[in-house]
């Protein structure tokens, strides 16, 4: 894939880690997922039919999943900005250092463009840093969606690619994923009037 | 019987999918309940059969197909979740009739527990059956969707924070499982091996010889990493102590007897695939550490004063870590250990889990605190719990004595003397530590007033206690005869 593109998907990744906003969070994570599908449309001219599927279902999830994310972001208002447990700046020196350090340290998977191993591995980590740093449980959702992009990188750029059987068993895991977690963010708003998982934190020992 | 493979195979994944579907359109909490025993009993015969003719192979090779394999540790895993999920589903009218609130109104509710239930099920028996590394990651993926709504089922506020948490890390466990997946791919396609059959486990095997040793390396890290935040093995086990402690005491069962030691299946497989290229004492060493890990980590909560099903999630834990021990060590005598730990222990844990329903009854706030003089005040309960931890703690003749004594032998006999005389050291200690808990929580004074009553429930979980005292005497005695069988040879053989 063209590198240029692979540092758009990476910069995407890194813009969710800064933004407080559900919304403006959703729209990056559906760039990204855009961007992948469209890089990945351009790798199947002229070669096997496993490109132009992996390319279909990027296509599908960068639509299905943030229509599913924003509709449940609508049904499920914050009365107020839940404030995070580190500043955007923070978050963003967390997310740039792992994948700094990931472009350091990291060895050679077999590929022929570091750049994408790099990008790819990078974003899984950022996906588990947002994971991590955010309170929100829609965000946390949504870390692991730039985690699930980074491996669909990963995926589209394997020699004759990936087989489809795996790129849709793996869509279809991913909607039952963020169908479930869904429920669960719908829940917890009900249960707390608010979807901040750290009011969540009953369980001990 | 090996020509109805693919039959039977058909009918284990597919039955709880038509039970799922019944459970759907039943119009009465009695019909789904009545539909869904039904089903039950027909899937677990079928998944008995195929697990059956698996074992009875010989030195055969395995049942294989385009999408399945199953051989001798098939068999085993493939049984003790057929086993386990009939049980689970047919104590699930008694739970349910008690369980208080749900997530959904209470007819709602009781068809869509079983429509969860069933498609957990339905993806537990096709882990061990799955013939391919990819497939097997795809299957336990979706048994984090089912599972994680059934934690949750109670919609209580500490259900749905174990539902999110296990959601949460597993899905991003998974995630790292799947990194190390196409990392495999990647190193097929150079070896000009594509498709989805590039990661059948054979082909895996065959080819691993030729994959570069850093980048086979790297996937089985990765995999095994990733797996273990499924298996729950320290350090990466945060969500499990949470989860089986708050969901519904069949599906606990069905999460500790079946879910943690099927996702383990599919680690040592991939250990048996990738042996060639990563090499022996490397694959074991990943092993070693967990296993380790796990029993250390878990010991300490084992002399604590926690509640029932929480100190049970607390004994999974170290029970993993034995099993992962013994895949470690790999010796003859480990892997006899290994098949037979699997099964003792699905036997007392299950039992352990099912005995919750009737302790909970007997008082709600049993949830929160740890049990006190329950022999005075149910002894069919006490006697379930009291046979569950003897055995889980491996009190002879439990079956989980034999199989630790197996593993540890086993582990000397492979070099790793050290390791072994340190898990010797901690798995006393655990046993101390269940002792303690069984005469502090079960024969010890009653810490409130409450009265003796004859509670509902009591008949069947007697019942069990009898059969699970049956069946750990026949296992242990199966367990002395497994060194130098034919199933340990085969065993041994791996995908090979």
């Amino acid at each position: 894939m063209n590198a240029a593109l692979v540092t758009v998907i990476l910069g995407l990744g890194l813009a969710v880690t800064v933004v407080r906003r559900r919304s403006a969070a959703i729209a990056l994570v559906a760039a990204q997922s855009l961007v992948l599908s469209g890089g990945a449309f351009t790798l199947a001219a002229g070669r096997s039919s496993q490109f132009l599927v992996a390319s279909i279902v990027l296509a599908t999830k960068a639509v299905v999943l943030p229509a599913l994310l924003a509709a449940l972001g609508r049904r499920t208002p914050e009365p107020r900005l839940v404030a995070a447990a580190r500043g955007p700046l923070v978050r963003l020196a967390i997310a740039g250092a792992v994948a700094l350090m990931v472009s350091a340290a990291m060895p050679r998977l077999g590929l022929s463009s570091a750049h994408t191993e790099h990008v790819s591995v990078a974003l899984v980590l950022v996906g588990i840093a947002i994971v991590a740093t955010r309170r929100p449980a829609l965000h946390q959702l949504i870390g692991l969606i730039v985690a699930e992009n980074g491996l669909s990188l990963l995926a589209v750029s394997v020699p004759g690619g990936l087989s489809w059987v795996i790129e849709l068993g793996a869509l279809l895991d991913l909607v039952l994923v963020v169908t479930v977690a869904a429920a669960f963010v719908q829940r917890i708003h009900t249960e707390l009037g608010t979807g901040d998982t750290e009011l969540l934190r009953g369980l001990r020992g | 019987m090996a020509e109805l493979a693919p039959i039977l195979v058909a009918l284990v994944v597919g039955l709880p999918v038509v039970g799922a579907l019944l459970a759907a359109t039943a119009r009465t909490a009695r019909q789904a309940d009545v539909l869904a025993s039904a089903v039950a009993v027909v899937t677990a015969v079928a998944a008995l059969v195929l697990a059956a003719t698996a074992l009875t192979r010989g030195g055969s090779p395995p049942l294989a197909g385009r999408w399945y394999l199953i051989d001798g540790a098939g068999g085993v895993f493939l049984a003790v979740s057929a086993a386990v999920g009939l049980a689970s589903v047919l104590l699930s009218p008694s739970y349910l009739r008690t369980a208080g609130r749900s997530w959904l109104s209470a007819t709602a509710s009781h068809r869509w527990y079983y429509v969860a239930l069933f498609a957990f099920w339905a993806s537990l028996l096709a882990v061990p059956i799955a013939g391919n590394l990819a497939v097997a990651w795809l299957i336990v993926e979706a048994t984090t969707a089912t599972s994680a709504l059934l934690v949750a089922f109670t919609g209580r506020r500490d259900a749905l924070e174990a539902g999110w948490k296990y959601l949460v890390l597993t899905t991003l466990g998974l995630s790292i499982a799947l990194l190390g997946i196409v990392v495999l791919a990647i190193g097929q396609a150079n070896l000009h091996v594509h498709g989805v059959h590039a990661l059948d486990w054979r082909l895996l095997h065959a080819d691993a010889g030729s994959l570069p040793h850093g980048l086979a390396l790297i996937a089985f890290v990765l995999v095994l990493a990733g797996l273990a935040t499924k298996v729950g093995w320290a350090p990466v086990h945060n969500w499990l102590p949470d989860a089986h402690s708050e969901a519904p005491a069949p599906v606990s069962a069905m999460l500790s007897a079946a879910l943690l030691p099927n996702v383990l299946l599919v680690a040592w497989r991939v250990r048996d695939a990738l042996q060639p290229a990563v090499g022996a004492r490397a694959a074991s060493a990943v092993f070693v550490g967990f296993g380790l890990a796990s029993i250390l980590v878990a010991i300490p909560f084992l002399w604590q004063s926690l509640p029932w099903k929480r100190l049970l999630a607390y004994s999974s834990l170290e029970h993993m870590g034995v099993i992962a021990l013994g895949v470690g060590f790999g010796s003859p005598l480990a892997i006899a250990g290994v098949v037979l730990h699997v099964a003792g222990h699905a036997l007392a844990k299950a039992l352990g889990f099912y005995a919750s329903s009737p302790l909970l009854r007997i008082d709600d706030s049993l949830t929160r605190r740890a049990p006190d003089g329950i022999a005075r005040e149910s002894p069919p309960t006490a006697a379930a719990m009291g046979v569950s931890l003897l055995v889980l703690a491996g009190l002879p003749p439990s079956p989980l004595f034999v199989s630790e004594l197996l593993i540890l032998l086993g582990g000397v006999s492979a070099g790793y003397a050290a390791i072994s005389a340190i898990a010797v050291v901690a798995l006393a200690l655990g046993f101390l530590g269940l002792l303690h808990a069984l005469v502090e929580g079960v024969v010890g004074e009653p810490g409130s007033g409450r009265a003796r009553a004859r509670r509902r429930g009591e008949g069947v979980i007697a019942g069990l206690t009898g059969g699970v005292i049956a069946a750990s005497i026949g296992l242990a005695a199966a367990g002395l005869a497994l060194p130098g069988s034919v199933l340990v040879a085969t065993l041994m053989r791996g995908l090979g």
